[in-house]
């Protein structure tokens, strides 16, 4: 039995990230009291416990914190994609949040710690998985 | 972030040194699909720690197990399989990963305050027999239903834990100069110890660093061979005060230390504090300070080892070098049982033995000490556990008793 990978898009506390990015814009959940991120989002800042949480634009880039090539068929809806890249990449609005990514548009020998990333936009969809999603995902700036 | 700012925290745990002895060890080790369920695995290594303690199944009164993963077997399953008719404490501190360190506290308490005199700690997992099965709930499967992960890890292809430990290992190569061959010196010793293991599911198997590093990447920069193995098994240990242990049919072997720690950013491996570290950084020390006993007297380690990664944190982690060193400390046959260094998950460890999650390393532990080992290493009289579940780590002190 496989795991969907595919985001719910209906929940509550993460459909904004997904209508955006449909829209091509990239947000993130930031507490209004105290104005740090909130990475993964939570209804209640767990920084300060006091403000409310709201999502708010941010520029899509990063430096890359690190990353893996996958070759093998490890979990079988990834089977179609097989070697792909995905990581880490530590947002320039605050290194702190750690945004999962898909790597695309490079090969493993263009890609070094610590170089800076800019998001793109493009469609996931996975091998006998109904439905794709437009996901927000990194690049090497070129 | 600021690798000084403190991400991590000691847990509560009281000085239990000197109080407890672990009296009986049993394992119960399938390659392949055992054709048991979890719990007749649980029985049968639970009757194999009877055996080795000298115990009667009438004797043990109290039970420890993990109730998040693997096999239950509680008072009335037990006594049904026995025909016993004690009463028997229960508990759920116990089990392997971090709990088979910290389950030795949880007893020392129990049996100060008369809740049992012998006490079972066990775990069980028949996952090869469940592999591909719609009851599959083998190690992907609780990740990859945690809602965060699945939302927003799962569609990046940033699953299972393999995926997870390669982006670990990966920035650590960056950070610390670690190397392919380090890794690899980690799985190379595992495989000499499981090839000189008669209960080792890749007892048959040799590995040499060459052939390692010729073996193709699974997720770039991790092999398979830096990866556990998914088998049927289980493991028990049987705990008594030190007193009673004395009247018992094994040297005595004495818990020194038991300590936690826990890391403060939450419980993904992607969003914590400190990405090329384990918790041992908190649990450690706090370990040693109650054995009175420092790295350095150490004289066999068992790491639970999920990936090679994990093994070579922990042991920067808990100071048996400095951060970043383990690139030298465990190079080479380092870390081999008959080498001067420090010997290193002699049974083999997750990547080798069997994946039983750590109930096996303390076993190994224990009969290390007591001199009866497989790979017997000499003049060993302090063995050290470590547990680990990514934002908790544990540590274990045994010792051996005079």
């Amino acid at each position: 039995m496989s795991q969907a990978p595919l985001p719910e898009t209906d929940w509550d506390l993460t459909r904004p990230f997904w209508q955006a990015a449909k829209e091509s814009e990239f947000v993130m959940p930031r507490c209004a009291g105290c104005e740090r991120y909130v990475w993964y989002p939570e209804e209640q800042c767990p920084h300060c416990g006091a403000g409310d949480v709201l999502w708010v634009q941010v520029e899509g880039r990063g430096l890359l914190f690190s990353w893996a090539e996958v070759r093998h068929p490890l979990h079988p809806p990834y089977k179609n994609q097989l070697p792909y890249i995905t990581g880490i990449v530590a947002l320039e609005v605050d290194p702190r949040v750690h945004y999962v990514t898909r790597i695309v548009e490079c090969t493993t020998s263009e890609l070094a710690i610590e170089m800076p990333m800019e998001v793109v936009y493009r469609e996931l969809s996975f091998h006998e998985v109904e439905g794709a999603v437009v996901a927000p995902v990194f690049r090497p700036v070129a | 972030m600021n690798q000084d700012e403190a991400w991590g925290t000691a847990g509560t745990i009281e000085d239990v040194s000197g109080q407890v002895a672990i009296v009986g060890v049993g394992d119960a080790i399938y390659q392949r699909a055992s054709g048991k369920n979890g719990v007749e695995l649980a029985i049968e290594a639970t009757e194999r720690a009877l055996a080795d303690s000298g115990l009667a199944p009438g004797d043990i009164d109290g039970i420890m197990v993990t109730p998040y993963m693997g096999a239950q077997l509680d008072a009335d399953a037990y006594r049904a399989h026995f025909g016993t008719e004690q009463e028997i404490w229960m508990s759920n501190e116990g089990g392997a990963m971090t709990w088979a360190a910290t389950a030795p506290a949880v007893a020392a308490a129990a049996i100060r305050e008369g809740k049992a005199s012998a006490i079972l700690n066990l775990f069980a997992v028949d996952w090869f027999s469940q592999k591909g099965s719609d009851s599959d709930e083998g190690p992907g499967k609780f990740h990859g239903q945690e809602r965060m992960k699945a939302n927003f890890e799962l569609p990046h292809g940033w699953f299972p834990q393999p995926v997870y430990f390669a982006t670990i290992a990966r920035r650590h190569m960056w950070q610390y100069g670690t190397r392919e061959e380090d890794l690899g010196a980690l799985a190379v010793t595992c495989r000499r110890h499981a090839n000189g293991h008669p209960d080792a599911i890749t007892r048959d198997r040799t590995l040499s660093l060459d052939e390692y590093l010729a073996r193709p990447m699974m997720v770039d920069p991790l092999r398979m061979e830096d990866c556990c193995l998914i088998s049927d098994g289980g493991g028990a240990y049987i705990m008594t005060s030190v007193e009673r242990a004395r009247d018992l049919a094994k040297p005595l072997v004495v818990v020194e230390g038991v300590s936690d720690g826990y890391s403060n950013s939450g419980a993904y491996w992607s969003q914590q504090g400190n990405f090329t570290a384990s918790p041992q950084v908190y649990s450690a020390p706090k370990a040693f300070e109650m054995a009175g006993l420092v790295p350095s007297d150490v004289d066999v380690l068992t790491l639970y080892d999920p990936f090679s990664i994990v093994a070579l944190m922990q042991i920067e982690d808990m100071g048996f070098c400095e951060k970043g060193g383990a690139s030298e400390f465990v190079a080479g046959t380092n870390l081999q049982y008959d080498s001067p260094g420090l010997a290193y998950n002699t049974h083999g460890g997750l990547l080798s033995h069997a994946y039983v999650l750590g109930i096996s390393h303390v076993n190994e532990i224990v009969r290390q000490l007591r001199g009866e080992a497989a790979n017997q290493v000499s003049d060993a009289n302090v063995g050290v556990y470590g547990g680990y579940t990514g934002h908790m780590a544990s540590t274990l002190i045994l010792k051996s008793g005079s």
